[in-house]
């Protein structure tokens, strides 16, 4: 009797769990739901689909578009209002023009309809990044910041050390300070086979491709030349643009001298690094082909795909956050400030989930993309479980489960530094935010033309820095000044 | 007989209009909406509505904006060359492939299949094939101890990569419309050139090219409105760079309408675009007309 009891009970708890889980509310799954979804995060999709058909009853679409190309998709189904997709996966340096053009549904609704799972969960910069004039815009599904890449079999070798420090009379810091530290590795390292495997290595890889998020690489080195860490303000954690008049900053010393320590790196990159767009560089990197490296997570994830990607470095990376810099140039005493500093900065900023105004399943599509980001599912797909997804950790909890990463293929070790190093980053309350305001993909493309004019010799650092500039202060007056310094403002968090 | 009349006007409109129809509403109508919209500044995003603007997207790109003065320059420069480079090896081969030997139509099907892959899949093919680390034909140049070629990377020799990747892909084009034109050429003509002692070299520059050119004029038009609309290299090998030194006008456009949704100053200069390009084909088809009524005349 009581075993039946016990049965019973269990059944009823379990039908309990899973009306509770969206809050008793009834969604209609019957029509399809279509997502919107680039490569690589098809992989999450893909993995999650059965899944969530068989248990609810439901059916989904996939629209796999390129990256290049997932940006004009999304606009066309905004301007249309068509319902071509539900949900769609998104890079958060577009919220400015995606959330504050008022495209996408406010979330806000269905958190307290439906209820989130883990909400608490969720690191703040990834709350923040879905977040826009105080409603939640989007669901958080991606961590993202560069970080460092080194290779320990070179830079910890202590012969190498030696040699290191007869040559340039000092011992850089691991992990890596500094700009001038990472050009100084670069060159001892370059053009020649330090790891003994029959070929040639190089200094140092980023992404330097036009068209293939460039501008990034760029921004690691501004963020460290034209602020300091602090309360984002006028003056730190700033390096955009002079928050009270608007003007860019493109064109002040601290983005000069980033454009002249990019150009100086390109010296010790393999000859071919203006054809390094994101995925050459991971495939370039891990195949082990250059001593330092910068990048998001993926590095880290592809590090352990041996078979996949074939990963020559497995165990091999080191990881810390973007070198800093020996000054930084302060545009309030308008005087270069000799100091040793380092700054975060939060590139891209991560991909989210968002339903445009005009989907027609918003319920089901908000369904399934609470399912794919719950702790449990999304652990699986950043840890490498699932391989490489393109989505890094974003939850507090994904950072604690070691023992997940190790069955994702990582060394115990290994995965503590990685996870180390990118929760320091986006732990740091003072990490410089992306830009986020509208007119953000047409400011990027000039900084991502000029910064290849630069690297590819057409242009010297300082006329790169004053057409960025121009374009810039352009494309600012035709949005409206006020109205970007408003957005501006807002996403510094000033007033 | 009139109310036959009436019955045959009819019906011809009948006949008509689906086909006048499709042609308001497909080509017309859209012209005249992004006329419309070319005055205005419309930056979709973020916009409810467009805001007029008079002349002004105009007068940004023809007086102010140099990156459309240089977009415009790299276009006519890549249009010049590849065409020309086109044309040549067309007739070169077409001129061997219309010789009688055997295996010649095995030559002829291979020549043309370039021409038949989709030109973004071509665009992509090339841009793995021409990386310059990892790409198969620098690994080929390095192996015969020639180093590697900076093909997309080095805004001196970007151009003409894509130039050389147009080339390879629509030359079967020239070739498919030249061969045609040779044997179509009447060898009575020939039969008497020679009896008349004409060689070669003779029988070619005085017979075939003035009996060929309204052929090459024609398909020389179409290649070069075709090459003038480059996009697909320029997006899926150089991404417009190195810098911009690869960017063409069709490019820009795409920047402007579909990546930045300015939706007014992109009519403006799609409008600027379709000017250029029927100034360009009304002085190409006039040329085609005085040199057909000299060849005439001859």
């Amino acid at each position: 009797m009581v075993k039946k009891l016990f049965v019973v009970f269990a059944i009823v708890l379990c039908f309990l769990v899973a009306a509770n889980l969206f809050g008793q509310v009834k969604v209609n799954l019957k029509v399809p739901i279509t997502v919107l979804v680039t490569d690589p995060h098809i992989q999450v999709v893909d993995t999650w689909k059965p899944l969530w058909e068989a248990q609810t009853g439901g059916k989904i679409n996939i629209v796999l578009v390129p990256y290049a190309t997932v940006e004009e998709k999304m606009w066309i189904e905004f301007r249309t209002k068509a319902g071509s997709f539900d949900i769609a996966c998104i890079p958060g340096t577009w919220k400015g023009d995606v959330m504050g053009g008022g495209h996408v549904e406010d979330l806000g609704p269905y958190i307290t309809k439906f209820g989130y799972p883990g909400w608490d969960d969720v690191m703040p910069g990834a709350k923040v990044l879905v977040t826009w004039a105080g409603k939640t815009m989007a669901l958080p599904y991606d961590g993202d910041n560069h970080m460092t890449y080194y290779r320990k079999d070179a830079l910890e070798n202590k012969e190498y050390q030696a040699q290191f420090k007869e040559k340039f009379g000092y011992m850089y810091k691991l992990p890596i300070a500094n700009w001038d530290e990472v050009r100084d590795i670069a060159e001892f390292f370059n053009d020649w086979d330090w790891d003994n495997d029959g070929e040639t290595e190089y200094g140092v890889a980023f992404i330097a491709q036009q068209n293939t998020q460039a501008m990034w690489s760029y921004l690691d080195v501004v963020a460290q030349y034209t602020t300091m860490a602090g309360k984002a303000s006028n003056f730190a954690s700033n390096i955009f643009f002079d928050a009270d008049s608007m003007d860019p900053l493109c064109k002040s010393p601290g983005w000069v001298e980033a454009m002249k320590m990019i150009q100086e790196l390109t010296k010790f990159a393999p000859p071919g690094l203006l054809g390094y767009g994101y995925s050459e560089l991971r495939q370039a990197f891990v195949s082990g082909n250059s001593a330092i490296g910068f990048d998001w997570g993926d590095i880290g994830i592809q590090e352990q795909q041996t078979v996949t990607y074939g990963s020559k470095v497995k165990g091999l990376l080191g990881y810390g956050p973007l070198p800093g810099a020996k000054k930084y140039y302060d545009r309030q005493t308008k005087k270069w400030v000799e100091k040793q500093h380092q700054v975060n900065f939060l590139d891209f900023g991560g991909w989210m989930w968002i339903i445009p105004k005009a989907a027609k399943q918003k319920d089901a599509a908000y369904q399934f993309g609470t399912y794919i980001t719950n702790p449990e599912h999304s652990l699986l797909d950043v840890c490498g479980i699932h391989g490489y997804t393109g989505a890094n950790p974003w939850r507090w909890s994904h950072f604690k489960t070691i023992d997940a990463w190790v069955r994702g293929g990582w060394g115990r070790e290994s995965v503590t530094n990685y996870l180390k190093a990118i929760s320091d980053i986006l732990q740091d309350p003072y990490a410089v935010t992306d830009l986020m305001i509208p007119g953000a993909s047409e400011y990027y493309n000039s900084v991502d033309t000029h910064l290849n004019g630069v690297l590819s010799g057409i242009l010297d650092p300082e006329e790169g820095c004053q057409l960025i500039f121009d374009d810039w202060k352009r494309i600012t007056e035709e949005r409206g000044k006020d109205q970007q310094k408003k957005y501006y403002r807002a996403s510094l968090g000033l007033k | 007989m009139a109310g036959t009349f009436l019955s045959n006007k009819g019906v011809k409109w009948a006949f008509l209009l689906p086909a006048l129809a499709y042609l308001m509403l497909m080509a017309i109508l859209p012209l005249v909406w992004t006329l419309s919209l070319s005055f205005t500044q419309w930056d979709a995003n973020t916009m409810p509505k467009p805001k007029w603007v008079g002349l002004g997207n105009f007068e940004y790109f023809l007086l102010k904006d140099k990156r459309f003065a240089h977009d415009l320059r790299f276009t006519a420069m890549y249009v010049g060359i590849s065409v020309s480079a086109e044309l040549a090896i067309g007739l070169v081969l077409a001129s061997l492939l219309s010789q009688k030997f055997k295996g010649k139509n095995f030559f002829r099907v291979v020549y043309l299949i370039p021409m038949a892959c989709p030109p973004i899949a071509v665009a992509f093919l090339w841009r793995m094939m021409l990386h310059p680390d990892i790409g198969v034909i620098n690994s080929i140049l390095q192996a015969v101890g020639i180093g590697k070629v900076k093909w997309t990377t080095s805004p001196k020799v970007a151009p003409f990569t894509l130039i050389m990747v147009d080339v390879w892909e629509w030359t079967p084009f020239m070739f498919l419309a030249l061969l045609a034109a040779f044997q179509a050429l009447p060898e009575e003509l020939y039969q008497a050139a020679s009896v008349d002692g004409a060689n070669g070299f003779h029988m070619f520059t005085r017979l075939t090219l003035p009996l060929i050119t309204p052929v090459i004029v024609t398909i020389s038009l179409i290649r070069a409105i075709d090459a003038f609309k480059l996009f697909e290299l320029t997006f899926g090998i150089t991404g417009g760079g190195p810098g911009s030194s690869t960017e063409s006008l069709s490019y820009y456009v795409y920047l402007i309408g579909m990546k930045w949704f300015k939706l007014g100053r992109g009519s403006a200069v799609s409008w600027i675009f379709l000017v250029i390009l029927l100034v360009f084909a009304m002085l190409l088809v006039s040329r085609f007309k005085s040199r057909e009524l000299t060849v005439k005349a001859r």
